[in-house]
């Protein structure tokens, strides 16, 4: 018999001896690797009223024993009492757990002294002189290997109408107090899908969550990598769902290890809604509202967004320039929230009326016009020069520049936001497809509704820094730096120049990029000549070389062949088409539909990392599947057909067609194995039957 | 909506195990071990048979527990030639419940098991593959190589004997079923015992 055994069986030998003390506490009981005892905060008890007991467990150093949820083995302590009529038991209240890693498993536990507290509850009638209580606990403590063992403790405590504490025990409690988390009224949802546990937990400050622990078993793959991020005032938590999972509980308790220590809350289960395309074409209030709420909080993110933050960056500058008094920042807030809202409205009317006459038109489809592009790819670089000094545009960017903001003041502000807009919109496609989808499919007034409600999430951050005197006080000083910093962000300028014209490259072809980098260049010279002038080291002569150095650069970017329609190509992708698709349907294949565009970093992140993956490549040659590509750069009546039937004005589209099944559309942001998992489910629905 | 758009954004920057789970309805994952013997098995050469996996080490008290005389019963009382009963030792030499073959032999005679083959998994690729954690941990795959079932051997977590009799067999009842040509349900439960010492 080995060492292991017989440690066990002694164990089980001495446990099973109840031991039975007249007093707030059982005395300690010693089994191997741990002693234990049961312990009362009251020597004398009265009847109606609440006290706690302590289990008190001291392992042996390096063992443990476990949580509620033990993770991937072990098991959880539990307690049976035995309680005169009346008397009722709470559930253990538990101590933060920690993580014990036993590569590869983790188990969730508590090494050192740990202290259970229950809360007992004695009914205002009782009779008894004693109160009796009797408590079987069940344990497992572990190191490397386990032992489990069980004991009975007693408890009698004299019932008498004064209660008195043990004093002797309070500083036990004391402890255990402060070993568990702390309730808090956080609210948190979570949901369990595509084999990852989700949880978002409403949360205004930022805790800095280092690990969070489910108490619902068999939830969570306890060894998995746990991704917290604190985004927007609300935690969200992930991870891998675990193997054994196999029903999502109403709700559970949910520890998170804070840098202010442990806090409790609970978490509800959420089911995801089921956005259909079919019932988004009737009108519901209810949906209305959700819609308004999502398309600002789409707005507040477009802030963050490298087609946005530029033009933000130089606004922030001019905010902070303080040269203006509070009343003035207002007023150039508000005016920039109405260049930014009546934008958006007066783009969504475009929108609008461009379907009503049945145009294939599609949102960011003013992209789609190459010359736009290029002249776009000049502004910034304009901008840039400016920022970077070599031409004065003026005091700052927003009283300066190029036409539309060089106004003073108000019309300054209005245009800046018509700006941020404009160069904003590649952006909102991938962010706001599904507001965007469905303001498409609502009546004109709904709709443009939504469109002022994205507008006004992205003008929020400034109304807040013009209204808000902490916000501004925190702000720094004006001094030297502000002209350092006003040159640092020529770079992402530059970098958004850079991108446009990449673009630009993609739609025209090798050749028209390089005029228009030479057009690029042209616009540099008269910058410059426009700077010396400035600086009276130039005649006049200059200022109207530098005019017609920059039509020059913009006639360049009339170069009149565009290149031949060439589509994004890649090894595993055929070009789509309506008929190529029809045909594929009609022969039984399973076909992947991809909708991008060169200008959609969406697009382009999801193929990265989902789509152009060696895993996805082999899921679709293990189910045959056929890639149809199509490439809405350049504008595409077919592709902006296409997306209409199902409800969506921008790329990216992810159609999965499965001989049998209807359609199936992806969500617009891919993860890893998305593909994998929708073939899976497609697949079990219907086996594929080939010829063969 | 909101927790909709966030959790989709925190996708994009989550990267995700390629970890493959085994699943129920899906192929069980190949393998190919050496027994108490030598001899070496892989799953492919019992195709057209009903195969149970299950992960032992003879020093944890959960699976003391059911070496009581339940383990054995349920060998015999399946130890047909349709089905291949392989016992998986996943412990790494130096590990606790790594043995030698003799040893598993010895302990197969003593304790009156019937496994077709102790199987030695001592890098833990099979045992890691299966996604296998405790001891005892029960697996049954049908005839065509697909898993059905995945989990604890019953419904009653615990160490102690007396609780057998209580407990819901899940493995029993899921083995029953596919024998029967039947799915097992539950197909997936929650495996209890002591964790397997990679």
């Amino acid at each position: 018999m080995t060492l292991f055994l017989r440690l066990f069986f002694f164990a089980v030998l001495v446990l099973l001896t109840t031991v039975s003390v007249q007093a707030e506490t059982s005395g300690w009981v010693n089994a191997s690797h741990l002693k234990a005892e049961l312990v009362s905060d009251h020597q004398d008890v009265r009847p109606g009223q609440s006290f706690k007991l302590a289990l008190h467990f001291i392992p042996d150093e390096y063992w443990h024993t476990y949580w509620q949820n033990p993770g991937d083995s072990g098991l959880a302590t539990s307690i049976e009492w035995t309680l005169p009529d009346g008397v009722e038991a709470g559930a253990i209240q538990w101590p933060a757990p920690l993580a014990i890693s036993v590569p590869p498993l983790v188990n969730y536990g508590f090494e050192g002294p740990t202290i259970l507290v229950s809360e007992l509850t004695i009914p205002a009638d009782f009779s008894g002189s004693q109160l009796q209580i009797k408590a079987k606990v069940d344990w497992l403590v572990c190191k490397e290997i386990c032992i489990p063992a069980d004991a009975s403790f007693e408890l009698n405590l004299p019932v008498t109408q004064a209660a008195i504490e043990a004093r002797d025990y309070k500083k036990l409690f004391e402890q255990a107090s402060q070993h568990q988390p702390k309730v808090t009224q956080l609210q948190g949802r979570y949901d369990v899908q595509n084999q990852k546990f989700s949880a978002a937990i409403q949360m205004p400050e930022d805790l800095k969550v280092s690990a969070f622990f489910v108490s619902a078993p068999e939830l969570v793959d306890h060894a998995a990598p746990q991704q917290i991020d604190w985004v927007d005032g609300e935690l969200l938590l992930r991870q891998q769902q675990n193997t054994y999972f196999s029903q999502a509980l109403p709700q559970f308790d949910l520890v998170l290890n804070t840098a202010a220590g442990p806090v409790l809350l609970q978490l509800q289960h959420e089911s995801a809604p089921q956005v259909s395309p079919a019932t988004l074409a009737s009108f519901s209030l209810l949906d209305w509202l959700g819609m308004l709420v999502l398309a600002a909080a789409g707005g507040l993110i477009l802030n963050l967004m490298p087609c946005v933050f530029p033009v933000l960056s130089l606004k922030a500058l001019s905010l902070v320039n303080g040269q203006n008094s509070a009343q003035q920042t207002k007023t150039e807030a508000l005016w920039y929230s109405a260049g930014v809202l009546l934008s958006f409205v007066a783009l969504a009317a475009v929108l609008l009326l461009l379907r009503a006459a049945g145009q294939a038109a599609g949102w960011g489809f003013q992209l789609q016009n190459p010359f736009v592009v290029g002249a776009l790819a000049y502004l910034l670089f304009v901008l840039g020069l400016s920022l970077s000094g070599v031409v004065q545009l003026g005091l700052g960017w927003m009283n300066s520049g190029q036409q539309l903001t060089q106004k003073q003041g108000h019309k300054g502000s209005f245009f800046t936001g018509v700006l941020a807009v404009v160069v904003a919109s590649p952006c909102t496609a991938p962010f706001m497809g599904t507001a965007l989808g469905y303001a498409a499919t609502q009546p004109a007034l709904a709709a443009l509704a939504i469109f002022a409600a994205l507008g006004l999430g992205m003008a929020l951050p400034f109304l807040l820094l013009a209204w808000w005197p902490g916000l501004a006080a925190l702000l720094p000083k004006p001094g030297l730096w502000m002209e350092k910093l006003k040159q640092w962000l020529a770079y992402p300028l530059y970098l958004s120049a850079v991108w446009l014209l990449w673009v630009y490259g993609r739609q025209q072809g090798l050749d028209a990029l390089a005029l228009a980098l030479v057009g690029l260049v042209l616009v540099g010279a008269a910058c410059w000549l426009w700077g010396q002038q400035q600086l009276q080291q130039a005649g006049k002569i200059s200022g109207l070389i530098a005019v017609v150095l920059l039509l020059g650069a913009i006639a360049l970017l009339w170069y009149p062949q565009p290149a031949a329609q060439q589509v994004a190509q890649t090894d595993h992708a055929e070009v789509w088409s309506e008929q190529r698709l029809k045909q594929l349907v009609q022969d039984g294949q399973p076909v992947l539909v991809n909708m991008t565009a060169d200008w959609c970093i969406t697009c382009l992140v999801n193929e990265r990392v989902a789509l152009d993956t060696d895993s996805s490549k082999a899921a679709m040659a293990l189910y045959n599947l056929r890639y149809l590509k199509g490439d809405w750069t350049n504008k595409d009546p077919a592709i902006s057909a296409y997306l209409r039937q199902f409800q969506r004005d921008g790329v990216p589209l992810y159609v999965l067609y499965w001989p049998g099944q209807p359609p199936e559309v992806l969500p617009q942001i891919l993860t890893p194995d998305s593909l994998r998992q929708a073939l899976e489910q497609l697949s079990s629905k219907q086996p594929l039957i080939t010829s063969q | 909506m909101k927790l909709k758009l966030a959790l989709s954004l925190s996708a994009l920057f989550f990267a995700s195990s390629l970890f493959a789970a085994p699943q129920v309805g899906q192929a069980a994952p190949a393998f190919n071990l050496t027994d108490s013997k030598g001899k070496s098995h892989s799953l492919a050469d019992f195709a057209g048979k009903t195969v149970v996996l299950e992960w032992t080490n003879h020093d944890c008290p959960f699976v003391v527990k059911h070496y009581s005389g339940n383990m054995q019963s349920l060998q015999k009382q399946f130890g047909t030639d349709d089905v291949v009963w392989l016992t998986v030792i996943s412990s790494a030499p130096g590990k606790q419940g790594h043995v030698t073959g003799a040893k598993a032999d010895e302990l197969t005679i003593s304790r009156n098991a019937m496994p077709d083959a102790v199987l030695f998994d001592e890098t833990g690729v099979t045992g890691k593959a299966y996604d296998a954690k405790t001891t005892p941990h029960m697996y049954v795959i049908d005839k065509k190589g697909v898993l059905q079932y995945m989990g604890g051997i019953d419904s009653i977590a615990s160490a102690k004997v007396d609780d057998i009799a209580k407990a819901t067999p899940y493995f029993s009842d899921a083995l029953t079923a596919v024998l029967a040509g039947n799915p097992a349900n539950p197909a997936v439960t929650k495996p209890y015992g002591c964790s397997i010492k990679y």
